[in-house]
């Protein structure tokens, strides 16, 4: 009876005693969320137009907030470091098209994927003897990202937003827009869509594999710039970004690989469910750190009822 | 094209397998003792410095004195990235003709723990490891001098008590920890002391994949307000924790890390907000100590240090690194005096440090008063339960704030002798070394 009233009655009377701890948790799963969802849609756009589950994705991450730390770190404005390092994960999309992606047309799959495993051990190794292994501070402040806090004090309670947090959550919104905008009206992006929808017809149109892929790559790369920043002005600039990519691997269990839409709902849903599970459910009945394995387990539950994500392309082959 | 490649890769690794390992001269001239170290991966920023202290004092001796007693020592690094699983194979790879073997983590420590007995090599892991390794009779080959995590604990407890942990009842202490048997490592001596002194001790699990972002761990000490926060943290989880501290407005001056989470570093992300953020210490950073001015002639001048930004010759981890390699390198002297030859091998080495006698009088011969504590090893302790000293971050460095601290060595001793014998006991048939009487 106890652990039923643990688990079905105390949580909602703590959210209820509580609600400014409440609506802080949210807003802490939110921002989670939001960071999330856009390490999973740098992983949709690249699978979207090439079958590719680009595992470079978390180290392509690292990569772009290395660079613009290290531009920084050399004399350059901070606002000129930007696009500088947009420059730099643009060559490093074209040079991914022609030295491994190129060669490797009409392969199976899963060599184009132990494909980008190699770009990641590349990029590991190349980073790092460039930029060393040490950690860098985010030039947020050079950014003239806000780095101070709002505080309310809803219901008589505490509410802390950071304005850095802030931030993180509009620009992501205005890039996921721009994104979004991109993708369904410009002929580039109905290109990428069409590569995604079927390779042969879209080369038989005269759509580009290699520019679409530098394209695609390059999107991801400035994704991987957004997420370095919103990360790194967290807790620094170091190779540990790199496991943050496997945070968006549930996302895209839920959301689909294909679906730009699905990242974004499953990076969210993820983001927020896993803070108040963690907060209400797993500290106080599981000994916490629930969130290593929460976003896993209520993915599996979710693909039980629809196996293609809630997003996701239903596939039918016939043979 | 390919060729091309293949040579310029080849060229590559040679170049930075040559910057890491040191020249050997003639193998017959030098001891060769490996370090399980890690420049790359996620915890790579807590790595490098102390990686360069250990190189670095080894370098000045060979530099300097032409070795210990005139043999030169190979410094060979080999790369883990703090993985369990190559640091287990880093192991195999130099244990042939290693006679030593630093495996950098608690979990490589853990695994190559039983192998040691029967290669004959001692694991040297100061700071770190298993803390029951101090039982000399039980752990022969485990040497973690000259603290372990549980005398951090201990010393963590007295300062926050004033030395009087019944003054700790009623209270709430938590310890946000690394999900990681390093982090876990304190929960033992923790949990006893929370029932003997009768403080309320709530563990915080950290994953490996939330170091960055742990809203969820400080919305929880929100929540349980604790009276001191006590951290077990590594690498991008200590610089995480602390930004989380500054926004969740948790009293600095209640939250104090392990030595291994008070590194300039990781503090340097957060800079002045960090102001008041303490760390138990074994080591203290002297910046004008004869040992840093020899290190600064014989290695850093001549450009021949790893390091990348000069100025870290006076950080915490670096100059741990020094004290780390000093241990190993008194431990190879004792050796090599007590059994008058200058080539030890393992078991030689292992009896130099059993048998460390780092007294005042030798740390100021070493050139490192006020760098180290004093302490001594033993068949039976093979610690040395040193002292420390709590390090404030000023926001810009650390520096000493306390008087020397010391561990409750009582409890900890009863602790030590009941979880070896339980681990003598789940991986018997053990070898117990019956000729220590003490």
């Amino acid at each position: 009876m106890e652990f039923l009233n643990n688990v079905f009655v105390a949580p909602f009377q703590d959210m209820a005693a509580a609600p400014d701890f409440f609506m802080q948790v949210v807003w802490e799963g939110l921002v989670s969320g939001v960071l999330y969802a856009l390490i999973a849609l740098g992983f949709v756009l690249i699978y979207k137009s090439s079958r590719i589950f680009n595992f470079a994705q978390g180290i392509m991450v690292v990569f772009a907030a290395l660079t613009l730390v290290g531009l920084h770190e050399m004399g350059v404005p901070a606002l000129l470091a930007v696009p500088l390092t947009l420059g730099v994960m643009f060559l490093l999309a074209v040079a991914i098209e022609r030295v491994v992606l190129r060669p490797l047309v009409n392969q199976p799959d899963i060599i184009l994927f132990m494909a980008t495993i190699g770009i990641t051990l590349f990029l590991i190794g190349f980073g790092e003897m460039i930029f060393g292994g040490e950690n860098k501070v985010m030039i947020t402040e050079q950014l003239g990202i806000p780095t101070g806090s709002f505080e309310f004090e809803p219901f008589g309670g505490f509410l802390l937003i950071e304005q850095k947090d802030l931030t993180a959550v509009v620009g992501a919104g205005v890039l996921v827009l721009v994104l979004l905008l991109f993708l369904n009206r410009s002929k580039m992006g109905r290109a990428i869509r069409a590569l995604g929808d079927d390779h042969q017809a879209a080369l038989s149109v005269g759509i580009s594999l290699s520019t679409i892929w530098v394209l695609v790559w390059f999107i991801a790369g400035i994704i991987a710039l957004a997420t370095g920043i919103v990360w790194g002005a967290r807790a620094g600039v170091s190779f540990a970004l790199e496991v943050i990519a496997y945070k968006a691997l549930p996302v895209l269990m839920l959301g689909g690989l294909e679906s730009v839409t699905g990242a974004i709902v499953g990076g969210l849903a993820i983001g927020v469910l896993e803070k108040l599970f963690e907060i209400y459910w797993g500290q106080p009945l599981l000994g916490g750190n629930t969130e290593t394995w929460f976003a896993f387990v209520f993915a599996l539950i979710v693909l039980l009822f629809r196996p293609q994500g809630l997003f996701g392309e239903k596939i039918i082959e016939r043979v | 094209m390919k060729t091309y490649l293949k040579t310029a890769m080849l060229g590559a690794a040679l170049g930075l397998g040559t910057m890491v390992a040191m020249p050997a001269a003639n193998a017959e001239d030098t001891i060769y003792a490996p370090n399980l170290s890690y420049r790359t991966g996620p915890f790579a920023a807590t790595g490098i410095p102390l990686m360069n202290g250990q190189r670095d004092y080894i370098m000045m001796l060979n530099e300097r004195d032409g070795g210990i007693n005139g043999v030169k020592i190979e410094y060979d690094e080999c790369e883990t990235g703090y993985s369990t699983e190559k640091g287990v194979e880093c192991y195999e790879k130099t244990k042939s003709k290693a006679v030593v073997t630093q495996p950098w983590s608690t979990g490589i420590t853990l695994q190559v723990l039983p192998k040691t007995n029967v290669d004959k090599i001692p694991i040297l892991a100061p700071g770190y490891g298993f803390s029951p390794m101090a039982n000399g009779k039980v752990f022969q080959w485990a040497f973690n001098p000259p603290a372990s995590y549980w005398d951090g604990a201990s010393m963590m407890l007295n300062y926050v008590s004033d030395g009087d942990l019944d003054t700790l009842k009623g209270k709430k202490i938590a310890l946000l920890h690394l999900d990681h048997p390093f982090g876990k490592e304190p929960i033992p001596l923790f949990e006893a002391m929370a029932d003997k002194h009768g403080f309320e001790f709530l563990p915080i699990p950290v994953g490996l994949k939330e170091m960055q972002n742990q809203s969820a761990q400080w919305l929880q000490i929100r929540r349980e307000k604790p009276d001191y926060v006590l951290m077990w943290g590594w690498g991008a989880m200590n610089a995480g924790a602390i930004t989380e501290a500054v926004k969740t407005r948790y009293p600095m001056d209640q939250f104090i890390g392990i030595w291994w989470s008070g590194h300039d570093g990781d503090l340097k992300t957060v800079g002045d907000k960090g102001k008041g953020y303490k760390s138990i210490s074994w080591s203290v950073p002297v910046a004008d100590a004869p040992v840093m001015a020899d290190i600064k002639k014989y290695v850093v001048d001549p450009g021949n240090s790893l390091m990348e930004d000069p100025a870290d010759i006076n950080s915490v981890f670096y100059q741990r690194g020094i004290l780390i390699s000093m241990i190993l390198a008194e431990g190879i002297r004792g050796a090599q005096e007590h059994f008058d030859t200058k080539n030890v091998n393992a078991e030689q080495l292992r009896w130099g440090l059993e048998n460390l006698k780092i007294d005042d009088d030798r740390i100021a011969e070493l050139g490192m008063t006020g760098m180290i504590a004093p302490f001594s090893t033993s068949c039976a302790d093979h610690t040395g339960h040193a002292g420390g000293w709590i390090l404030e971050w000023d926001g810009s460095k650390f520096a000493p704030a306390s008087d020397k601290l010391t561990a409750d060595a009582d409890a900890i001793a009863v602790l030590e002798e009941v979880k070896a014998m339980e681990y003598a006991e789940a991986n018997k048939p053990w070898p117990i070394n019956e000729e220590c009487n003490m």
